[in-house]
């Protein structure tokens, strides 16, 4: 293999991630294409785009909720934030609403351990947060 | 020295998500309606983000915390005027008391900023900011003045230790990495900070990132390289924007680029963004992860510095490391390598977060002790917790309990004590934090990230995980400790990677120091912490040493079933009247309701019902045949009392032998009427002895000899001999021991204490000493910060009576002393005085008086058990004169010499943990002469336990279970919404209270009772 083919497989992720930005999630269209362009077989391409935890294979919904599950958050009570946002949105972790409205995920950690415990809607941290909280949090949104 | 009004606002991550943002819009309006000349300046994360959003006025230094849009109107409005507002400063925790500048907060105080330096000071996006403050001077002067060596070989020399976690020597990793053969050469900066808890990179990126890019281009100087990465992870979008800012802004400015400060050195940097993986933040990992690859690490040699990325000789370091690096080309080597210690130089800096009151960013000089950071700085623990462990190194580290906490922090150190430094997380945890569930949680996630690759990570960790989910849900086995120690040797030595070599530290530094937490999951499938859903129903029916199903009880008096509520209670004990009254409530210290507002009252609820029993529990309690056995039982106090109990349910002929001349025990000597009225007392042992129990009392017992014609003894003796002080004068000036003097006023004794007493001690007999000294006619002396219209009543009666002053003197804080809050606070509000931090030294007559010499105390390194040990402060010396002294320090028991039964050094007695039998066959002992002073409901619960036992010992089945009323469908009532705060106890008014032993506490109306059990969570019907 030549070394710049070598070196343009270096493009792999950021490409992978580009196109995740645009659609939101990865198609099986999209994996195709970029293994084509990269001329790196699509076994390839699948087994970085299912290595890596930020990549989605199926659509995600507009609303995506990150919840924190790191160590400080965790020992102020994540676990209790998570019950209570799985029960608000009906939803377990990696799951997505039928109606594309929310997906839950969790995440090692936002880096917000300071305000423990927390989670992430699209961009937007909340901390300091208690089961109370986090119903009201989902109420608002539901009406808004 | 920039003079002018500045107002720095943070948007670091933190407060950005507490509103930041719109604070800038609002104080930006304010300024400009005003038309003053103050620089509204955006800056990068404080570090202190609990107490965001953060709003910092130069050049005075005044911080405010938690600032809100609608304040900026009176921010501006002050600075206008030339003062500041006083309600938005920070306040200490413990004192409340407000602290104006950030120079003088602890947090701050205490740490050595240099890393952090810029950060919070610097608008992050405006490079002439960064210039202002010398920035690129150090970069100016390596490429112009110095060689690549040169630059090598002074970072060697200031021993700067690479930050990331393995500690590898900065310097000569250059150096390697400059020697290697090879025209290609990379820089990479790893800011994958993957270990969850840790957040400093974040910050450094997100409020000075320039600092980063000087140290790259500094370090790339030094190997030779063109080409440099910052690998940010994913998770991080502020801080990839601000890098990408700052680079364009560097590129415009020529530091990055062709021919940097016209040396003829080119540089360029290049953002990769992480992709979510934890494991990334190997360095060969990382590596791949560039390359396009799966994240899987490769066999190291050889290293990157030789081989790295696409096979080129790369330098790989972390963040904080290449920050770190400007300030030792610009002050020297010599500077930097006086900080810190022998091996590590230079600060660390820790993102210390999890139970501790001040979370945030703290750097400190290596060397520096836990105790230091987490108390001085940290500010201690919250709510008055204890602390159980506190955990570095993330997944790779280890958790250290409170008697290591004067360990100082270090690469070495730590690791010699099975933990490690590592990136720098350090997470505080209290007697909330179940220290089994913390190994299960740190595996879960080394599990999840495991790349794969090797099969010693990928299945070893999948099995250690394995074992502890099946302890933390009650279905774990004692050979499971051996397993787990086996699995994590193979782990370690077999894994290809720092994940993999790394992973069971927590499980290991677990297991080597909190291993009883390990046996009580399983072999009596107990979470100390009530925190393991699969052992725990409810957190306050677990935490109750007799296992008193207190949902239960709670939602029948809800209903207003208050009789059928004591069924309930007495299914498990047979004071509730006792406990409702003098119980410390550990159930209430687990209640879930207080993560709300308050913690139930579960204690005057059980109080409520025990009122209004009507005694129906009676028709079925337990009827056995006479088994023809006969017990002795030597005590009536709690254990005694209940143990005679169960075991005259079970059949057997019980006689309880009581020493004094009433039964009880510390029931009735060591707990004053005001708290436990003794009628209410001798109506419960009433129905214990109409359980066929009998009691003799005034009768001391002096051998076992005397009981030998029964088949099995009890002793439950107590623990009533008061500790010597054990300083000069105690015997001469006569001081009253705590106990003798309590015994000596129930029963009915007149004692002569004269106008001031002093008592020495912190527990709660302190208290109740103190609080019985001043109804005897002592003087409430006024503590002044506590003024209120009850408490001058109180002196100005007080003084009526002609009486006298009471003070306690305790050599500890507040924090540290084992009296009950509630007790504490109404000794206060009748007038006793505390002095806290006080020792006394020694005693001597003068006068017709006692001088009573003492001296200051301060806090100093933590002892074993993990509390930090009080030591005299040279000089403090003080007097003061008194009538009597009242030693209250703790108590020992005492055994008569007849027993011939082997004590341990403290004079308790030894059994077996299982059995409670003592060495002599059919002897057995519980409660406090066993395991030192400890309180009612546990003595309660030994007695139950003893009972168990001494029936199976004399060959019945132990079962002393009872079901006094049917198990119904359980329940639930309507859950209310929102905050409701416990309905307060009514207490008598201070100056009834002070002429005599009336009860205190007046107890709930049952409409008071029925609304505060409404307030329940119900958790034991939570699903599963």
């Amino acid at each position: 293999m030549t070394e710049s083919r070598e070196r343009a497989w270096g493009k792999l992720i950021p490409l992978l991630q580009g196109a995740q930005a645009e659609q939101g999630y990865l198609s099986r269209e999209a994996l195709r294409r970029i293994a084509r362009e990269l001329r790196v077989p699509e076994s390839r391409v699948y087994g970085v785009a299912t290595f890596y935890a930020q990549f989605k294979l199926t659509p995600v919904g507009r609303q995506r909720v990150m919840v924190c599950r790191g160590t400080a958050c965790h020992v102020r009570g994540g676990a209790r934030v998570l019950a209570t946002v799985k029960k608000e949105l009906g939803l377990q972790e990696g799951e997505t609403a039928a109606d594309l409205s929310y997906t839950l995920e969790t995440v090692a950690c936002i880096g917000a351990c300071a305000l423990a415990p927390c989670l992430v809607v699209n961009d937007q941290v909340y901390g300091r947060l208690t089961p109370q909280k986090v119903a009201e949090l989902f109420d608002k949104r539901r009406t808004p | 020295m920039r003079t002018e009004q500045r107002l720095h606002l943070c948007r670091g991550t933190g407060c950005l998500s507490a509103g930041s943002d719109r604070l800038y819009e609002a104080l930006s309006q304010e300024i400009s309606r005003r038309g003053l000349g103050v620089q509204l300046k955006r800056t990068g994360c404080h570090g202190f983000c609990q107490r965001g959003p953060i709003v910092i006025c130069e050049p005075q230094g005044f911080f405010y915390s938690a600032v809100q849009p609608q304040d900026a109107a009176e921010i501006v409005e002050a600075l206008a005027k030339g003062h500041a507002v006083e309600r938005l400063f920070y306040r200490d925790p413990k004192t409340n008391e407000p602290i104006p500048t950030y120079r003088e907060i602890p947090f701050y105080k205490g740490q050595l900023r240099i890393i952090l330096h810029n950060c919070g000071h610097i608008d992050p996006e405006n490079i002439e900011e960064y210039l202002a403050v010398g920035g690129y001077q150090a970069a100016r002067r390596a490429l112009l003045e110095m060689t690549p060596e040169q630059v090598c070989a002074e970072v060697e020399r200031s021993g700067l230790r690479g930050r990331g976690g393995a500690g590898f020597p900065t310097g000569r990793k250059w150096q390697l990495c400059r020697q290697a053969p090879g025209h290609e050469k990379f820089i990479i900066c790893n800011a994958d900070e993957g270990d969850p808890g840790a957040f400093m990179d974040r910050s450094i990126l997100e409020a000075d990132p320039h600092a980063v890019l000087e140290g790259m281009l500094i370090a790339a100087y030094a190997i030779g390289a063109k080409d440099g990465f910052i690998y940010v992870r994913a998770e991080y979008p502020l801080a990839v924007k601000r890098l990408r800012i700052a680079i364009a802004q560097a590129r415009e400015r020529g530091f990055l680029g062709k021919n940097i400060f016209k040396s003829g050195f080119d540089f360029d940097i290049e953002i990769f963004e992480g992709a979510g993986a934890f494991v990334c933040g190997e360095e060969t990992a990382l590596i791949a992860s560039i390359e396009g690859k799966r994240g899987m690490p490769r066999p190291r040699p050889p290293y990157p510095v030789e081989s790295g990325l696409w096979g080129r000789p790369t330098n790989i370091n972390n963040v904080k490391t290449y920050a770190s690096v400007p300030h030792i080309i610009s002050n020297g080597a010599d500077w930097y390598s006086k900080i810190g210690t022998d091996k590590s130089k230079g600060t660390a800096i820790f993102s210390l977060t999890g139970k501790v009151n001040n979370c945030g960013l703290v750097e400190v000089p290596m060397g520096t002790t836990l105790a230091e950071i987490i108390y001085e700085i940290g500010g201690g623990i919250p709510h008055n917790k204890r602390l159980k462990a506190v955990q570095t190194g993330g997944p790779s580290g280890g958790c250290l309990p409170a008697g290591l906490l004067n360990t100082p922090v270090d690469f070495d150190s730590l690791t010699a004590l099975g933990s490690m430094m590592g990136s720098g997380g350090m997470v505080v945890m209290d007697e909330d934090t179940c220290i089994v569930d913390i190994a299960r949680y740190f595996l879960d996630f080394t599990q999840k990230e495991s790349c794969g690759k090797c099969a010693p990570c990928r299945l070893g960790t999948k099995q250690m995980l394995a074992i502890l989910e099946r302890i933390t849900q009650g279905q774990g086995q004692m050979e499971d400790l051996a397993r787990l120690e086996r699995l994590a040797k193979s782990v370690k030595a077999g894994s290809l990677c720092g994940l993999g070599q790394t992973a069971p530290n927590p499980v290991l530094t677990t297991l080597r120091y909190f291993r009883e937490e390990y046996e009580e999951h399983i072999k009596y499938k107990h979470c100390r912490a009530a925190v393991c859903k699969g052992l725990v129903k409810a957190p306050c029916s677990h935490s109750c040493p007799a296992g008193i199903d207190v949902p239960r009880y709670v939602r029948l008096i809800a209903a207003g079933r208050f009789a059928d509520a004591v069924a309930v209670i007495r299914e498990k004990i047979p004071f509730p009247s006792v406990c409702g009254l003098v119980c410390f409530h550990p159930c209430e210290a687990k209640c879930r309701r207080a993560l709300i507002d308050e913690a139930i009252a579960i204690r005057a609820l059980k109080r409520a019902a025990a009122e209004r029993d009507d005694g129906h529990w009676k028709l079925k309690v337990k009827r056995s045949l006479p088994t023809g056995k006969r017990v002795a039982i030597v005590g009536s106090g709690p254990a005694g009392l209940t143990a005679a109990y169960y075991l005259a349910r079970q059949g057997h002929a019980v006689t309880v032998f009581e020493a004094f001349e009433k039964p009880g025990g510390m029931m009735r000597y060591g707990i004053p009427d005001y708290r436990l009225p003794h009628d209410i007392l001798d109506a419960e042992i009433a129905e214990i002895a109409a359980a066929g129990v009998e009691i003799l009392t005034g009768t001391k017992i002096e051998s076992l000899e005397e009981l030998a014609g029964f088949d099995a003894i009890f002793l439950a003796l107590g623990a009533h001999r008061g500790m010597k002080l054990g300083i000069p004068g105690e015997d001469e000036v006569g001081v009253l021991d705590c106990i003798d003097f309590l015994r000596r006023v129930k029963l009915g004794y007149k004692v002569e204490l004269g106008e001031r007493v002093a008592i020495i001690g912190g527990g709660n007999a302190a208290i109740d000493a103190a609080r019985t000294a001043l109804r005897l006619g002592a003087k409430a002396t006024v503590p002044v910060a506590d003024a209120d219209q009850e408490v001058l009543d109180a002196s100005r009666m007080a003084r009526r009576l002609g009486a006298k002053e009471v003070r306690i003197i305790y050599r500890r804080s507040s924090t540290e002393m084992p009296a009950s809050p509630e007790e504490v606070r109404e000794a206060l509000a009748e007038g006793v005085q505390i002095e806290f931090l006080t020792a006394p030294l020694r005693m001597t007559k003068e006068n017709g008086s006692i001088r009573l010499d003492c001296v200051r105390m301060r806090l100093g390194p933590v002892d074993a058990s993990g509390r930090r040990r009080p030591e005299p402060i040279p000089g403090s010396e003080f007097s003061i004169s008194v009538d009597r002294v009242i030693s209250a320090i703790g108590e020992a028991p005492e055994i008569p010499g007849g027993f011939g039964l082997r004590q341990t050094k403290w004079d308790t007695l030894l059994v077996d943990p299982d059995t409670l039998m003592t060495e002599r066959p059919g002897v057995f002992a519980g409660g406090d002469v066993v395991t030192g002073p400890a309180s009612v409901i546990e003595a309660i619960a030994v007695g139950r336990r003893a009972a168990s036992s001494i029936d199976r010992y004399l060959g019945g089945d132990g079962d002393i279970s009872e079901i006094l009323i049917d198990p119904e469908e359980d329940a639930p009532f309507a859950l209310e919404e929102g905050e409701r705060p416990r309905v307060p106890m009514r207490t008598l008014k201070i100056p009834e209270r002070l002429g005599g032993f009336r009860e205190v506490e007046l107890g709930y109306t049952a409409e008071e009772a029925i609304s505060e059990a409404r307030r329940c969570l119900m958790c034991d019907l939570e699903e599963r």
